[in-house]
């Protein structure tokens, strides 16, 4: 009888504590948004520049996942899918285009793009006290020659919102968010890209180069 | 049995008063709150605007405001309210967007009609665009907001059972306005302004009935209903 005592106490202790403990975990995952940031994107409408690329998307970028912890833990993957817009614009700009994690060692393409998410912020209505969901994103495009050469380095930003909207949860409205703030990358590279000094001086240099060429 | 008698008649008073507060509560439910509407139409000439048979129409929000956004929601309303009009073709906004991607995205969307003529003279997007046969572009700028809201409601839940007491009252606006924009004469062929506003109440006596204001619904249907007439009369 002296043995059974303990142990009844003990197991009558132990759901107890599990239930807290699974009430505590369930109070803290309602509070914590996780989004991995998915959808697809339409074939991008754009001149092609007559030119191959290497598209170098390193792990880094490839896994990128924002995270903040204060006031609420909320944490943003927009790696895979920031791949597949770059692809789709690359695709539609370009003649060609390759993909590798590294940057290449020996070069068969005209020129190397490399992109990297250098910052992520989100606001969220209940910090700003707006309708909207934002989300911003800021990308360092790195282009290169065929000999490693750096040509330009530019910052490029994108901002996405979406309205809040009854019962649509954080998740959805942030991938959302996401979405358009990926989308208006792409419409800011493909507007810009010509625009960027060095790259209108590298592009000037090649039309008179071909136009040498060319008799 | 006096006793039983008794207490007979007072069970029936008590299922009584119940039936009749699930009838009030019912009756409640079913009963929306009120909406004011105004609409403002202008037009640029009184003559009906026409369409031929493969040419459409697209409904796009405008989203480059900091603080908000036209719903894309409200969008579709406006877009299916104008479908109903006969010899009308609405192509979705999504189609059309993903069609022309990037030039309507927010950053690249075109604010004035100067801009629009720039794009309809290049090869690439006036192209594409006159694939999709689009003669009209109806820009939507405006959003929902609760301007004002009062009261509360609290909810309670027990081992015997739970429920929830209070008043909560809330007052939305809607304002839009809508612009056509004609791609052949690259000209404003009108505007349609509309503005709704409606008190929602929520009343809790043990469970909570919602009384909701369908503001955003009739600011759709009054626009609707004006861009409607734009194609008919």
């Amino acid at each position: 009888m002296t043995t059974v005592a303990p142990n009844l106490k003990t197991s009558s202790k132990l759901p107890v504590k599990l239930l807290l403990a699974i009430c505590f975990v369930i109070s803290l995952s309602g509070c914590a948004t996780h989004v991995e940031v998915s959808g697809t994107f339409p074939k991008p409408l754009s001149r092609q520049y007559p030119f191959t690329t290497t598209l170098v998307f390193n792990e880094d970028f490839r896994s990128y996942r924002f995270e903040n912890l204060v006031p609420r833990e909320v944490s943003v993957a927009v790696g895979d899918t920031q791949v597949q817009l770059f692809q789709a614009v690359s695709g539609s700009m370009f003649k060609g285009t390759e993909v590798r994690d590294l940057m290449p060692k020996n070069v068969t393409t005209d020129l190397i793009f490399k992109p990297t998410v250098t910052d992520v912020q989100i606001a969220m209505p209940y910090e700003t006290q707006l309708k909207v969901f934002e989300v911003w994103i800021k990308y360092k495009i790195e282009l290169f020659d065929h000999n490693s050469e750096l040509i330009a380095a530019w910052v490029m930003p994108a901002y996405g919102k979406t309205p809040t909207r009854f019962l649509k949860s954080e998740s959805d409205a942030l991938n959302q968010a996401a979405m358009v703030a990926l989308r208006d990358a792409g419409a800011n590279l493909i507007t810009s890209f010509g625009n960027v000094p060095q790259v209108k001086a590298w592009l000037t240099t090649q039309s008179a180069k071909e136009a040498v060429l060319t008799p | 049995m006096k006793r039983l008698f008794c207490k007979r008649p007072a069970t029936g008073r008590h299922s009584q008063v119940v039936f009749i507060t699930l009838i009030a509560l019912l009756l409640l439910s079913t009963v929306s709150a009120c909406t004011t509407t105004t609409v403002d139409e202008y037009r640029e000439s009184p003559s009906q605007l026409t369409m031929s048979e493969n040419e459409t129409v697209v409904v796009l929000g405008r989203r480059h405001a900091g603080d908000y956004e036209t719903e894309p929601k409200f969008i579709d309303c406006i877009g299916e309210s104008l479908n109903k009009a006969p010899a009308v073709t609405v192509l979705p906004e999504t189609t059309f967007v993903d069609a022309l991607y990037p030039w309507f995205e927010p950053r690249t969307a075109p604010l004035g009609l100067r801009r629009l003529e720039k794009m309809l003279a290049d090869p690439l997007i006036g192209q594409r665009i006159r694939q999709h046969g689009v003669h009209y572009m109806i820009w939507v700028d405006g959003s929902t907001t609760t301007t004002d809201k009062d009261g509360s409601v609290s909810c309670a839940i027990g081992p015997g059972g739970g429920g929830c007491f209070g008043f909560a009252t809330w007052e939305k606006t809607a304002s839009y306005e809508a612009i056509i924009w004609d791609l052949e004469q690259l000209d404003e062929r009108g505007r349609v302004k509309v503005n709704a506003k409606g008190s929602s109440y929520l009343i809790a006596i043990g469970a909570p009935i919602p009384i909701i204001a369908q503001v955003q619904d009739k600011a759709c249907a009054g626009i609707g209903k004006q861009l409607r007439a734009f194609f008919t009369e």
